[in-house]
């Protein structure tokens, strides 16, 4: 079996002194103008707490010097051949297209989360409804009070998804003018504020991260900020998205 | 180093992070090719817990009902606005003690090398520590078919 890491464009150095999934050495297989990194895989049972670091030390020793296009982690194929048949061969044209497009540019991901007792009282201070149910049943008993508790929460948890709402778009507001496209993704937990991802020059990453800086002096206290990177393009491997962003052409 | 206090023209610096960070980045990312073999990644569903949280649950309605039911309404009556916490830009610090159960678990998972260095000295650690893995997760087994890939659409 053959674990798939990414595909890069051939020439580029795909020398990698990290390990891979179980351990094993990183090779390439070549096609036309493509490189797939891969490693041999025993079987077809992996580890994924341990794994997913593996193939995330893989893919972010090559992202530092050459633009590499990350394959979804868990992978597999059968042997070298398919590597070529299924991935290469089909996808070529595409994966060229895409590595072309992100040549120079990296990922930058930026977090926010809020602190869950700010994000309450906040919430209770500008929500007549919400600060009317909550004194409604403070006067009742734990157990009579179990639906009016689901909808109470049910209420708090609109006024969160207006504010997550709310936030992502300040959040892009203030970084993506410093970025070349933007992905917006699915916020983590439930105190999760947004969950960003950026793709940004390599020459351009002081800048964007100059604009972080403001952002999170803006925000305060309000949402602990994240920022993550520089990471190779895993958030914009979807060719959806060279449409969408007019900044890509 | 408060980065809350510093002046304009500051740059931050991104950093790649623990666990929960490299498992938010890399999870459901990536290039989807058609037609792989299925894998079964052990241990998968503790690594997603974190992303499974839905907003819109009976599970969360009630957590969000406790915490704003364990508020101080005092408390609640002092708390700054948005706009007010604008101006008062202060170092913080209260702010890490809801860090969330959820995340610490997943760091706890792989508190042996969090540095992301990339010194993996320690190769004959025997691989068969995946079957101590809490479970068997169910396989993410992505087998499409048809060839003309494109993507999720």
């Amino acid at each position: 079996m053959i674990y798939v890491y990414g595909v890069l464009r051939r020439g580029r150095s795909a020398d990698v002194a990290a390990a891979g999934v179980e351990q094993a050495p990183i090779r390439g297989v070549e096609h036309g103008e493509l490189v797939a990194l891969v490693s041999d895989l025993d079987g077809t049972v992996l580890a994924a707490a341990r794994e997913v670091r593996a193939h995330w030390a893989v893919l972010d020793e090559v992202a530092r010097s050459v633009t590499v296009l990350p394959v979804r982690f868990g992978t597999v194929l059968e042997d070298d051949d398919a590597v070529r048949a299924s991935l290469l061969e089909p996808n070529g044209e595409r994966i060229a297209e895409l590595l072309h497009v992100l040549e120079g540019r990296v990922q930058l991901n930026v977090r926010g989360h809020y602190d869950e007792d700010r994000l309450m009282a906040d919430v209770v201070r500008t929500s007549p409804t919400v600060a009317s149910m909550r004194e409604r049943i403070k006067r009742l008993p734990e157990q009579a009070a179990y639906y009016q508790r689901i909808h109470l929460g049910e209420a708090v948890a609109g006024e969160v998804a207006r504010r997550r709402e709310d936030d992502t778009r300040l959040a892009l507001k203030a970084l993506e003018p410093h970025a070349v496209a933007s992905q917006v993704e699915e916020p983590r937990g439930s105190d999760g504020a947004f969950a960003l991802a950026f793709l940004v020059e390599r020459g351009a990453v002081d800048a964007f991260g100059a604009a972080v800086a403001r952002f999170r002096e803006q925000a305060g206290d309000r949402i602990r900020i994240r920022f993550i990177g520089p990471l190779p393009p895993y958030s914009f491997t979807d060719g959806e998205l060279a449409a969408g962003s007019p900044a890509w052409a | 180093m408060s980065v809350a206090t510093t002046p304009r023209g500051y740059v931050e610096r991104p950093r790649p992070s623990g666990l929960a960070d490299v498992i938010d980045v890399i999870l459901d990312k990536g290039l989807v090719i058609d037609a792989y073999v299925r894998v079964s990644l052990i241990g998968i569903e503790i690594l997603t817990i974190d992303a499974r949280i839905v907003i819109a649950s009976v599970d969360t309605y009630l957590r969000f009902a406790e915490a704003v039911n364990r508020l101080d309404i005092t408390e609640a009556d002092h708390q700054p606005g948005l706009p007010e916490l604008m101006e008062e830009v202060t170092s913080g610090g209260a702010s890490s003690k809801t860090k969330g159960v959820i995340e610490g678990v997943k760091e706890k998972l792989t508190g042996d090398d969090d540095d992301d260095d990339d010194k993996d000295k320690d190769k004959s650690q025997s691989r068969s520590r995946r079957s101590s893995s809490s479970s068997r997760s169910g396989s993410r087994s992505r087998s499409r078919s048809g060839s003309g890939s494109k993507g999720s659409s």
